[in-house]
């Protein structure tokens, strides 16, 4: 029922709202939350709870409990005492069969109760395991919060913003506005937050409503504005979060109509609403006896105000019929009401505060914990602090009336005194034990109402006083938030090369290599690595890292940095480079063409770019050599024309002499290649003649454009990831990561040559002599399969029919030798030219004969042509 | 001396066809957004002069420093830029987006919009970020092209709604 | 993991703009026995306390600098660039 118009109250009544509950319209004003538009249409009965499905009404009308929990416009779990009205929205309660007022899964709170203890989760429903998935659809469905609809759920946009503040105030009430002034007063940029709707305040940047969701390291404290997280950055912290209202526990304690003080009083002045006809007060401090004072001058009849600071009240008994509130027995004597007011007193809502590092202290005197050794760049202001607080510790009601109905310790999560008191008969006898056992402050209020009645049933059970009973760890987020928000937008970052879109137009299957974004093969995997043997092809690698090593120090820092001899290198010369870990261990590995005395240019492969710049840089930081390195990775691009007639495809495209003697394998040479400036390297990772070519970026669609129709009359064919795969493997060419992994070495990776240990010193050369020392164990050999069968990637070395040595680390069939090639490490015994292993392959094993030089062309008789 | 010729994407020829990392990814894209690719850009390292004749410089550190200039004449200044300093030119290794409005940027980045010029992340990915009075540029690896300018394109649409 | 660290060229930023390589360790100045060798490559102090450690401001300025870091809180206590005579007289 409305009250008339009074001053201070949130309602415009001059604009009206409807929305829509169980299909029919529901009449509320603007300022009106949806659960305060149903409370004055009549609706008592807001859900059911969570395990008994006992019927819930309203009880903080602050965002705190779980009571008023509905489902709007297909988002689920929605406070809707705390919600605003919006015009339209359609309303539907949640976890109900049948209605609010007739859910027939109260058949739990009936019959369940002796089957349904705490922790009864941990005993039941395990046998027959066969059972389980049925035991799960039905616990889904009986138990719940809301059911997700999938559509509504991408409709919503969620954005994350950055934001700074000298002075970030949490909660804008007096305490909250009275700090914000005072620190814009002193000049400061101030902004002030509030889960709810206050007014703006001058010289403060208002977000409201807007939740401050935990403190973090450096001083962040995300935001959540409902669309928008407000990722702030703040320079000094005010908490002014004040203070939650505890219930009090005894029979009953759960009726419709069983209130705390601050939700009466919203009732009142927030919404213009007379909450009932007759109400009793039972309190521990003064916010119940200005309830009292509220409901008299709203016309309600007060039929009895307890206050429990002055007299003593052993026990409280509420009593329903339907699961509403009808009447309160006060020791024995009973008093019609359909409004009980119980206050258990106030507790700071110190979350952030702990979370921060601040201790909580339990103070006697008024039952509640006290946020203490507030960190520095923290300020705890207001009720939150202690302030104001003037409640006794409320006595333990229930026990003079245990039997008489189930006390609700936790209205959230349906825990009653008896399973409190039974975890701890069972042994849970500390409070983060019988926490995770009964679930209790685990439910969507997060302990907000049950936390400090929970330990003050524990002092009294465990014959301990609640300060050395203590508190659970506050953790974030301070309420439920939607995963959206904390996702944001779904941007994946992605290295793409500037011949991208040209792949694409050619019908290029994509994959992923780390963060590039590369072609698989362009539909022909097999053909497009044939066709390289046969004619020529070519490959988009502009993915691999490039750098430029400059200075009078280059070739020292990179003799000192690799196995490799560099220093003897001849201008426009090119080596193939294995870069080392000081524990001699594979990182990557590259080619390195020497441009002149102090230019050397250095390329990795595609995912390692970022790692082995940042290598680079250290060692240079540390060494303090005279050499600039310099990242060029994005800064070209990189095209490899492959195959017996790529000479021919290069005549038509440079002018500079491409005999074998003017430019042989291992060469580098500067050149104009289709009018833009080039570096060519004559290299051969896929066992053919080839040429790679090097060239600023902006010009890869003109210069691969240029080479597909030069190479037109010699079928020249685009090749992707896979076929350079199948083809760099006929020639026993590593990929690092592939065949190599993080405890490899060169010495027992096939490629001895590599290490020059007659040099001085080079990071890893003393682990690579220890390796030495100790003998070469397990080797890295290339196979062919007997019957053919390619066996999969990973699958097992095996000794005759027993013990698994060795793995598979690259397999392929090849069309150009056809047979199924691949290589394995295997222990140093079986390292030999024509010794066979057996391989796991689809349950059993097939025979493998090992080969130590490349399948196709092992002189390099094509790759030197 | 070698002269890197093969980084200067100013020395190709006039038949070669320039195309802007950016290209595609801006079509269509609000006027509050626009490209800067073609921009020359020498990334220059010893001791800093107070300023280039003929560019922009843009301190990253007290030794190295990103001088921007008009892009058909970088390869000029690269070789004047070159008699006293460690110069490299790196217009192929940079896009450039242009971003008008502080409210995008806060969408994006974390950086503090008053202390700029500035090296650090936007969105994941590293940049360099100038700014002109409600004017902001983007310099970043040039591989990211797509990813950036859908972020912003994205950003922006979610202030107007 | 948000603290703040203090590039020393750029000033603070989000620690997710760096990469650590982890303590600062001193390397062998010559052919090191096996165990020396295997407690320069695998053994850490590990320091519940203020430890010394390697930055790389990986997406700002690229500068790799030293910073002391209490592992128990995340309070980093000072950051600087690396000078290789310094840490020389440090590690005597």
């Amino acid at each position: 029922m409305r009250l008339p118009a009074r001053p201070g109250e949130r309602l415009d009544r001059s604009r009206e709202v409807a929305f829509s509950f169980y299909g029919k319209p529901v009449k509320a004003f603007e300022g009106d939350t949806f659960g305060s538009a149903l409370y004055a249409s009549g609706q008592r009965i807001f859900s059911r709870s969570f395990k008994y499905h006992r019927p819930r009404g309203l009880l903080c009308c602050s965002g705190s409990c779980a009571n008023c929990m509905m489902t709007v416009d297909g988002v689920p779990n929605v406070r809707v005492c705390a919600e605003p009205v919006r015009e339209g929205a359609i309303v539907r309660p949640q976890n109900v069969l049948g209605s609010l007022e007739h859910d027939a899964l109260v058949a739990t709170d009936k019959l369940g109760g002796p089957f349904t203890p705490v922790g009864f989760y941990y005993r039941t429903m395990i046998r027959p395991r066969w059972a389980w998935p049925l035991y799960e659809k039905f616990l889904r469905n009986v138990a719940g919060l809301g059911k997700l609809d999938k559509h509504a759920g991408r409709a919503n946009r969620y954005d994350v913003e950055h934001r700074r503040a000298e002075v970030l105030v949490v909660g804008g009430g007096r305490a909250g506005r009275k700090a914000a002034r005072k620190h814009a007063a002193a000049g400061r940029q101030v902004v002030l937050v509030d889960e709810g709707f206050v007014d703006p305040l001058e010289g403060v940047d208002v977000i409201s409503p807007g939740r401050a969701l935990g403190i973090w390291e450096g001083g962040l404290v995300p935001i959540d504005a409902g669309h928008v997280l407000y990722r702030f950055r703040a320079e000094k912290i005010v908490v002014a979060t004040g203070t939650i209202e505890q219930p009090l526990v005894f029979p009953g304690n759960d009726l419709v109509g069983v209130m705390l003080p601050d939700g009466v009083r919203r009732l009142i002045e927030d919404w213009g609403i007379k909450p009932a006809e007759q109400a009793v007060v039972v309190t521990v401090d003064e916010a119940g006896r200005e309830a009292a004072a509220a409901l008299e001058e709203a016309g309600v009849r007060i039929n009895g105000v307890y206050d429990l600071r002055r007299e003593r009240v052993r026990e409280i008994v509420a009593r329903g019929r339907g699961g509403v509130l009808r009447s309160v027995e006060i020791d024995g004597r009973k008093l019609s009401c359909d409004l009980l007011v119980m206050s258990g007193g106030r507790q700071p809502a110190y979350s952030l505060l702990a979370q921060v590092g601040a201790r909580v202290e339990y103070d006697p005197e008024r039952g509640v914990f006290i946020p203490t050794d507030i960190p520095d760049g923290i300020e705890a202001v207001g009720s939150v602090a202690g302030e104001g607080l003037d409640g006794a510790v409320p006595a333990a009601s229930y026990n003079g009336a245990s039997g008489k109905g189930k006390c609700f310790v936790c209205v959230c999560e349906d825990v009653t005194d008896k399973d409190l008191k039974r975890a701890i008969g069972e042994g849970f006898d500390s409070i983060e034990l019988a926490k995770r056992y009964t679930t209790v402050t685990m439910g969507p209020c997060q302990g907000r109402l049950c936390h400090v009645p929970s330990i003050r049933l524990y002092a009294r059970e465990n014959e301990k006083d609640e300060a050395t009973i203590g508190t659970t760890t506050a953790r974030p987020p301070w309420a439920p938030v939607t995963l959206g928000l904390l996702a944001g937008r779904p941007h994946e970052p992605a290295q793409r090369t500037s011949i991208h879109h040209r792949h694409k137009e050619l019908g290029a299957k994509m994959m992923w290599t780390g963060t590039w974004r590369r072609p698989h093969s362009y539909g022909e995997p097999e053909g497009e690595a044939k066709s390289v043997h046969d004619s020529v092809g070519v490959i988009d690698v502009s993915t691999l890292g490039k750098m430029i090593v400059r200075g009078p120090d280059a070739a020292e820092f990179l003799e000192r940095l690799y196995p490799n001899r560099f220093g003897d290198m001849k201008p426009m010369r090119i080596r193939y480079g294995v870069l080392n870990s000081d524990a001699g261990r594979i990182m990557d590995d590259g080619t390195i063409a020497r441009l002149d005395d102090e230019t050397f240019y250095v390329t990795t492969t595609s995912t390692g770019a970022g790692a082995v710049l940042e290598w680079f840089e250290w060692w240079n930081a540390v060494w303090g050599k005279d050499v600039e390195i310099v990242n060029v990775t994005g800064a070209l691009a990189a095209v490899n024309v492959a195959g017996p007639r790529a000479r021919a495809v290069m005549r038509s495209l440079t002018g500079i002499d491409l005999s074998n003697e003017g430019l042989s394998y291992l060469d580098a040479r500067d050149a104009q290649v289709a009018g833009v400036p080039s570096l060519i390297l004559r290299i051969g990772f896929v066992g053919e003649l080839g040429y790679e070519l090097h060239f600023p970026s902006p010009y890869g669609e003109h210069v691969w454009n240029a080479i597909l129709q030069a190479g037109e009359d010699f079928g020249i064919r685009p090749f992707g990831l896979e076929p350079q795969r199948i083809l760099r493997l006929e020639k026993m060419h590593i990929l690092i990561g592939q065949d190599t992994d993080s405890e490899s070495n060169v010495l027992e990776a096939n490629m001895p040559w590599i290490a020059k240990l007659d040099k001085d010193d080079f990071v890893g050369k003393w682990s690579l002599e220890h390796v030495q020392e100790r003998g070469l164990q397990d080797l890295l050999v290339g196979f062919e399969m007997e019957d053919g069968t390619v066996p999969l990637e990973g699958a097992q070395v095996v000794l005759e029919g027993t013990r698994p040595i060795g793995r598979i680390t690259s397999s392929r069939w090849s069309p150009e030798l056809r047979k199924a090639i691949g290589m394995a490490w295997v222990p140093a015994e079986i390292a030999e030219e024509g010794k066979s292993f057996l391989v796991t392959v689809d349950g059993g094993f097939e025979r493998a004969t090992v080969r130590l030089r490349p399948f196709f062309d092992p002189d390099g008789e094509r790759l030197r042509s | 001396m070698s002269d890197l010729a093969f980084l200067s994407p100013g020395r190709a020829s006039t038949e070669a066809m320039w195309r802007s990392p950016l290209e595609r990814a801006l079509q269509g894209a609000p006027p509050e957004i626009s490209d800067l690719s073609l921009t020359g850009k020498v990334e220059v390292r010893g001791k800093l002069p107070k300023s280039v004749k003929g560019g922009d410089l843009v301190r990253i550190t007290p030794n190295r420093g990103l001088v921007l200039c008009d892009f058909t004449k970088t390869v000029a200044l690269l070789e004047k830029l070159s008699e006293d300093l460690f110069a490299i030119d790196v217009s192929a290794s940079l896009a450039g987006l242009s971003v008008r409005g502080e409210a995008v940027m806060r969408r994006i980045t974390d950086l503090d919009l008053d202390a700029l010029p500035a090296a650090g992340a936007v969105s994941h990915v590293q940049a360099i970020v100038t700014r002109d009075g409600d004017s902001f540029a983007l310099w970043f690896a040039q591989e990211y092209s797509d990813y950036l300018a859908e972020v912003v394109i994205d950003a922006h649409e979610g202030l107007r709604r | 993991m948000s603290f703040l660290l203090d590039c020393p060229n750029c000033g603070p930023r989000d620690v997710n703009e760096f990469s650590c390589a982890g303590e600062v360790t001193v390397r062998p100045k010559e052919s090191p026995t096996l165990r020396e060798l295997t407690g320069y490559i695998y053994f850490r102090r590990n320091v519940a306390g203020v430890q010394r450690e390697w930055w790389y401001h990986r997406q700002g300025c690229e500068i790799w600098f030293q910073a002391e870091r209490d592992t128990r809180t995340n309070e980093v206590l000072r950051t600087e660039i690396f000078d290789p005579a310094e840490q020389e007289a440090r590690t005597k």
